[in-house]
């Protein structure tokens, strides 16, 4: 057993709070005041470009993928790291992490499921990427959230040519993006064996309707939704082929997506959670309240579920890393990481008082951001039916 | 890198420690409790298997090892009978003061004597305020609860200090809300002669660290069975035409409970880890202590509401989880205590809090 972190993860992560200090802190809190996404043109974009951050993990050759960014099976220390990584961009600002340029969520299916001339195609111009750029994940319907098997966007062949007709919503950058992994169905009848998914290219005609949704937090990333209507997408765009998708391997490229990037958005959850508690104790002590047996309470009890819930992260993360089964873990950190963040802000409210009502104070923001990790990349509630397959065998219908 | 795995030998001392606990302990749980103790061919395969020393030094008959081989020789015991884990272990949690204040020559002196005796006990009582008075190197008070029938040696840990009484003592049985097989009695003082005292006020937060995680331990494998017993029961028992478990509603409290073993035995891990590496545990040692305190009220209780009325009876060993899990909670000052050694600690220093496992 060995808690530490390897000297490679805390240089970066020293670089991230470097960053995050300097910019991606004062840039959330301007861009929830403002009430608007930060400009894809904005300048910090660019600089990250010039660090050389929105780069893809695809090598460019067949075969293993290394480095930073989210964890693929087999990597030695990719899953721990990237877990790290996560919770301290996300201590920053979880909003701003998410308007960083790159291929984001679109490059997990691309890699998994995307033939080598896709990679090529796609993540290509993410390796050394001349400006900004971006890719989008596109799953989530209006009629279809953590129920996927119910999306009913629809690809239908037309020669070489699918056309595509549906809306799809709360996409991460998507209006910005060169490309967006949409999911579609050819046969809404046979659920998930009909699912495909394509990449469909920005200036695509009958792509289009962004709208850039209000939300209650982390506002400095855009979610967009969008309509697709008889959109043509190139048949070489079916990401993988039509032979991937014999038997349910489309569904399972999705789930595989979901379930690799699961103990990354429960370690955000901890450090949005941390964050509120620094805060916390920070304002507790100027405040001249750290006598406070009800706000030491308070401390205590945040430090506690975040520093449980970050060993269940960092756990599944190993598991990850070993190439071992981690649902179950992995499900667990996603469940509570969550929660335990989001009373980490309310107890941070708490201890503030009236303050904490003013509405302009860090902590009332990470309280409005917290709620969405318990929302994105499965609910609480799709995680306990998770857990409780491979625990009770819970049955589908349940 | 970040690393949750055992060594071999770790594994192979907690596997002991799940053969016996499963084999001699847990098919005779009830009987342990009805007789407030072991009979004396149980505690002799207990000591033969060597699991009460594996902290002690190597010149004391130990095994010379750490905080982490203790918790998960803990868990597995607490897991079949935290009562029969006290009772079969001669220095307990007692341990600690006298080997973190007086180092070798205390443990020489005053532990060594105990292991040649079967049965012999030490009881550690944690008195902050205190209860038991001195004067002129006499102690007298009273002590509402220990969980033994017998002290051969009592460690009274203060907040600056241990003292370390032998005589003096009378004990009046009590029937105990739970940990019957370790006996229960209330303790009482007149004028004890304190044979050895030791200040040092490090030491007095180190021993209490340690003795709170040997705690959190039992009572984590207690929640451990608990959840187990419940999960498994939930599978087999039909209402309504499904396993009760496929019902959304158990199934989520099922996996809460779950989550709340595996939380408590990550911080559990990561304190005794700490204490192995030399580094600074306190924080991290109280944080588990309180976890395991109130998860014991949210696990406990709902594994017998998992069982309904079966969980009520004592045919099923729930509601005895709850009732132990309940009483080692209360134990060295409870919950209360350790909270407020955890938030002064996180007040008082300056700068960001740093959640532990991940400082180099």
């Amino acid at each position: 057993m060995d808690l530490r972190i390897d000297s490679a993860t805390a240089r970066r992560l020293e670089q991230v709070a470097a960053l995050g200090a300097a910019q991606m802190r004062p840039l959330g809190l301007e861009a929830d005041r403002l009430g608007r996404p930060i400009p894809a043109d904005h300048p910090f974009f660019a600089t990250l470009v010039r660090l050389g951050l929105g780069r893809t993990r695809w090598s460019g050759r067949p075969g293993p993928v290394t480095g930073g960014g989210p964890p693929v099976e087999g990597e030695a220390t990719g899953a721990r790291h990237f877990v790290c990584l996560a919770e301290e961009m996300a201590y920053w600002d979880r909003g701003v992490a998410v308007a960083f340029p790159g291929p984001g969520l679109g490059e997990p299916p691309v890699l998994s499921m995307g033939t080598p001339e896709q990679q090529e195609r796609f993540l290509g111009p993410f390796r050394k990427p001349d400006r900004p750029r971006w890719a989008a994940f596109a799953m989530t319907e209006p009629g279809a959230g953590s129920d996927v098997a119910r999306i009913r966007t629809l690809a239908r062949r037309e020669g070489d040519h699918y056309v595509l007709d549906g809306e799809k919503s709360f996409a991460a950058n998507a209006s910005r993006a060169d490309w967006i992994v949409v999911w579609a169905t050819v046969d809404p009848s046979v659920g998930r064996a009909g699912h495909r998914a394509f990449v469909v290219e920005r200036e695509t005609p009958g792509l289009g309707d962004f709208k850039i949704e209000r939300k209650m937090g982390l506002k400095a990333y855009e979610s967009t939704s969008f309509t697709l209507r008889n959109c043509r997408v190139p048949a070489e765009n079916l990401l993988g082929g039509e032979e991937h998708y014999r038997g349910r391997e489309g569904f399972r490229g999705a789930m595989r997506s979901f379930n690799a990037t699961r103990p990354a958005i429960a370690a955000m959850a901890v450090g949005i959670g941390r964050a509120a508690l620094d805060a916390t104790v920070e304002f507790a002590r100027e405040a001249g309240l750290s006598g406070d047996p009800r706000v030491r309470d308070r401390i205590e009890r945040a430090h506690r579920k975040l520093r449980a819930a970050r060993l269940l992260c960092h756990r599944a993360a190993w598991l990850a890393d070993l190439g071992r089964a981690n649902m179950v873990e992995a499900s667990m950190a996603k469940a509570v990481a969550p929660a335990a963040a989001l009373e980490a802000a309310a107890l941070g409210m708490e201890v503030l008082g009236a303050v904490g009502a003013r509405g302009d104070h860090l902590i009332e923001k990470l309280f409005r951001d917290v709620k969405a990790m318990d929302i994105v990349e499965g609910t609480g509630q799709i995680q306990r039916i998770v857990m409780a397959r491979h625990l009770v065998n819970l049955p589908r219908d349940a | 890198m970040i690393d949750f795995s055992l060594d071999p030998e770790l594994e192979l001392i907690r596997d002991t420690a799940r053969q016996f606990a499963t084999e001699e302990l847990l098919p005779r749980h009830r009987e342990f409790e009805g007789a407030r103790g072991l009979p004396p061919e149980v505690q002799r395969r207990f000591a033969e298997t060597g699991l009460a020393l594996v902290e002690l030094p190597e010149s004391l008959g130990g095994a010379g090892l750490g905080a982490l081989a203790r918790v998960l020789v803990l868990e597995e015991l607490g897991a079949a009978d935290p009562g029969a884990a006290l009772a079969l272990d001669p220095l307990g949690p007692a341990l600690y003061p006298l080997a973190v204040f007086g180092g070798e020559e205390a443990l020489v002196r005053h532990a060594a004597p105990l292991l040649e005796q079967p049965g012999a006990r030490a009881v550690l009582a944690f008195d902050p305020v205190p209860e038991l008075s001195e004067e002129a190197g006499r102690v007298s008070g009273r002590l509402a609860y220990v969980p033994s029938d017998r002290i051969d040696l009592l460690v009274v840990l203060e907040k600056e200090r241990a003292y370390v009484v032998r005589e003096g003592l009378s004990l009046g049985p009590v029937r105990g809300a739970g940990l019957r097989a370790a006996g229960a009695a209330e303790v009482r003082a007149e004028g004890a002669p304190i044979e050895a005292s030791f200040v040092n006020t490090p030491a007095a937060r180190e021993s209490l660290a340690r003795a709170r995680l040997y705690l959190a331990a039992l009572l984590l494998g207690v929640l451990r069975a608990a959840s187990e017993y419940a999960r498994s029961y939930a599978v087999e028992r039909v209402a309504f035409g499904r396993p009760i478990a496929h019902h959304q509603a158990l199934a989520f409290l099922l996996m809460d409970m779950e989550s709340a073993v595996a939380g408590v035995r990550a911080l559990v891990h990561e304190a005794a880890w700490r204490l192995d590496q030399g580094l600074s545990a306190m924080l991290a040692c109280a944080t588990a202590f309180t976890e395991a305190c109130e998860q014991a009220v949210f696990v406990g209780p709902n594994a017998v509401q998992v069982l309904g009325g079966h969980g009520f009876m004592q045919d099923y060993p729930v509601e005895k989880h709850m009732r132990e899990a309940r009483a080692l909670s209360l134990l060295l000052g409870g919950p209360d205590a350790a909270r407020d050694e955890a938030g002064s600690l996180l007040v008082r220093e300056t700068g960001p809090i740093e959640l532990g496992a991940r400082e180099p």
